[in-house]
């Protein structure tokens, strides 16, 4: 395991913290399966984004809701 | 030929000369899943009595002399996220058990003002947060995987359980079953069909799409479909598009990129070689073949990770609190798991999209469409959990079968999966075409024209 991976006791702490306490017996599998997510998304971390911006749609003014069929 | 073998452009022609009602082939369809639905599983409710009452709406608005269109009267089947008024909408979960759906959504209501008849709702891997829908067995061997997560859709299509049916797709979903099935599935440009009133896994991957027999069928649904409502923040006010292909598309001109990279790598011999007999064919209809590169290949799975795992943990985050042991074991380890990646790995998917958004433009300056297989293996047998490569490495099952349709999701490029054969052991075959944003027409065209060089496809077996 490397420093940068998450203790089952760590796991509990920060999930809790998020809001979600987490029972006991799932301490451990969270803390893996979060390792495992963190070993697939942190080698975004090796892109050189610049001035890139998040992709997403955002539209100030709100649109009649009337559309349907 | 019985009524619910027809295609849905083939039933559309009979009803409007009146030589088919709509009562007779509801009827067909509902019996063909009385008998094959026992087996493989596809739906999770059948309202055999509302659809037969809508099948003899249809009917005695023919004999008025009144169609709605080439849909009137065809039965479809819908996945489970999506809701239909006064139906409950379970997303295969007991987490939605006593659900009932307040509205239609927004496609439900499209379909029924353009005649067709819900017959059932559709399995899907729990809130579509997985590959393999293990409620449903394949129409081709059921104790192989459907794939998902619109498992019971693709099903349902390929056993002539529904003459069409609607997926969602957030990393492959409508695509990756179709290809399983044997049946067409298109995902649609980001934006093109609103997802309001349909139960999200990822609000910025979601699409919601058709699946059917034939890629002529997909386009007829997706006129019906595809259009502006300003409920879904990412709908867009695009103009009438009539995505039917011509009887015989002329594809001579049409430059079709072949990936050099990324899509054929980690693929299944027989896969890879009925994918490039099935881009031979459409060299032989004219198109000019071109090689390609797909950039940044090495970020595709982070970018789908980092983007889908907090969006989904976000939605689920009220009832992940209160009844978390109703999830299935899968489902709940992820949108647990999720409340552990932190705002920067979000943010840094989001931008990395917008980098993969715009390099794949470049690539589709130099093509008009690209050629590759859906998914880089056949339907697995069910509770298989990886899968080993011919170079000793390892993939999750999966993993695997996201791998080579997520692309799509990410850069919200339309993406249609048309079936060009069986492997061996008599599993089917995808081949996925990709185009421009709303260059869906020209994908349908060279779907259309590559299906009409081969000869007519059976319904599954699915007994």
């Amino acid at each position: 395991m490397s420093s940068a991976e998450l203790t089952p006791p760590e796991a509990a702490r920060w999930t809790a913290r998020a809001g979600l306490p987490l029972p006991d017996d799932r301490h451990a599998a969270v803390a893996a399966t979060a390792g495992h997510i963190h070993s697939v998304v942190s080698v975004l971390r090796e892109l050189d984004f610049g001035d890139t911006p998040p992709a997403g749609a955002y539209r100030a003014g709100k649109e009649k809701r009337d559309a349907a069929v | 030929m019985q009524p619910y073998e027809l295609t849905l452009a083939d039933a559309a022609q009979q009803i409007r000369a009146r030589r088919l009602s709509p009562v007779e082939l509801v009827d067909s369809v509902l019996e063909r899943i009385d008998q094959v639905d026992p087996h493989v599983g596809a739906y999770v409710a059948v309202t055999a009595e509302q659809a037969r009452g809508a099948a003899r709406e249809a009917e005695q608005e023919a004999a008025r002399g009144m169609f709605r269109g080439p849909l009137h009267g065809v039965p479809a089947g819908l996945k489970d996220l999506i809701d239909v008024a006064g139906s409950p909408t379970s997303a295969s979960s007991r987490v939605r058990a006593g659900h009932r759906a307040g509205a239609d959504s927004t496609v439900a209501a499209r379909l029924r003002a353009a005649g067709s008849v819900l017959v059932g709702k559709t399995h899907t891997h729990e809130f579509a947060y997985g590959l393999t829908t293990p409620q449903t067995g394949n129409a081709w061997d059921r104790g192989r995987v459907a794939g998902g997560s619109s498992g019971g859709s693709a099903v349902a299509v390929a056993a002539g359980a529904a003459t069409f049916a609607l997926g969602t797709d957030t990393g492959g979903s409508i695509r990756v079953p179709a290809a399983l099935n044997g049946v067409v599935g298109l995902k649609p440009t980001y934006g093109l069909v609103p997802r309001h009133g349909v139960t999200s896994l990822s609000w910025s991957l979601d699409h919601v799409g058709p699946v059917t027999r034939t890629v002529e069928d997909a386009a007829l649904v997706l006129n019906v479909l595809a259009g502006h409502d300003p409920r879904d923040p990412a709908s867009l006010d695009t103009s009438a598009v009539d995505h039917r292909p011509e009887r015989e598309p002329d594809l001579a001109g049409v430059r079709v990129g072949v990936p050099r990279n990324y899509y054929f790598d980690h693929v299944d011999a027989e896969v890879e070689t009925a994918v490039r007999r099935g881009i031979a064919q459409l060299e032989t209809l004219g198109v000019h073949l071109v090689e390609i590169d797909i950039p940044m290949t090495r970020y595709i799975h982070a970018t789908q990770w980092g983007l889908m795992v907090p969006e989904a943990t976000a939605y689920h985050e009220g009832t992940l609190r209160t009844v978390p042991e109703l999830y299935q074991a899968d489902v709940r380890i992820l949108l647990e798991a999720g409340e552990l990646m932190g705002a920067g790995d979000y943010l840094r998917a989001q931008r990395s999209r917008t980098l993969m958004q715009e390099e794949w433009a470049r690539v589709l300056e130099k093509v008009d469409v690209i050629a590759a297989p859906t998914v880089p293996m056949t339907a697995v047998k069910a509770g298989q959990e990886s899968v080993t490569w011919s170079d000793g490495s390892t993939e999750a099952v999966s993993d695997a079968y996201v791998r080579l349709s997520s692309p799509a999701n990410i850069t919200g490029v339309p993406a249609l999966s048309v079936p060009v054969g069986h492997d061996t052991a008599g599993m089917p075959i995808g081949m996925q075409l990709l185009g421009r944003p709303f260059g869906e027409r020209q994908l349908l065209r060279v779907g259309h024209a590559y299906e009409r060089t081969q000869s007519a496809r059976s319904l599954a077996p699915a007994a």
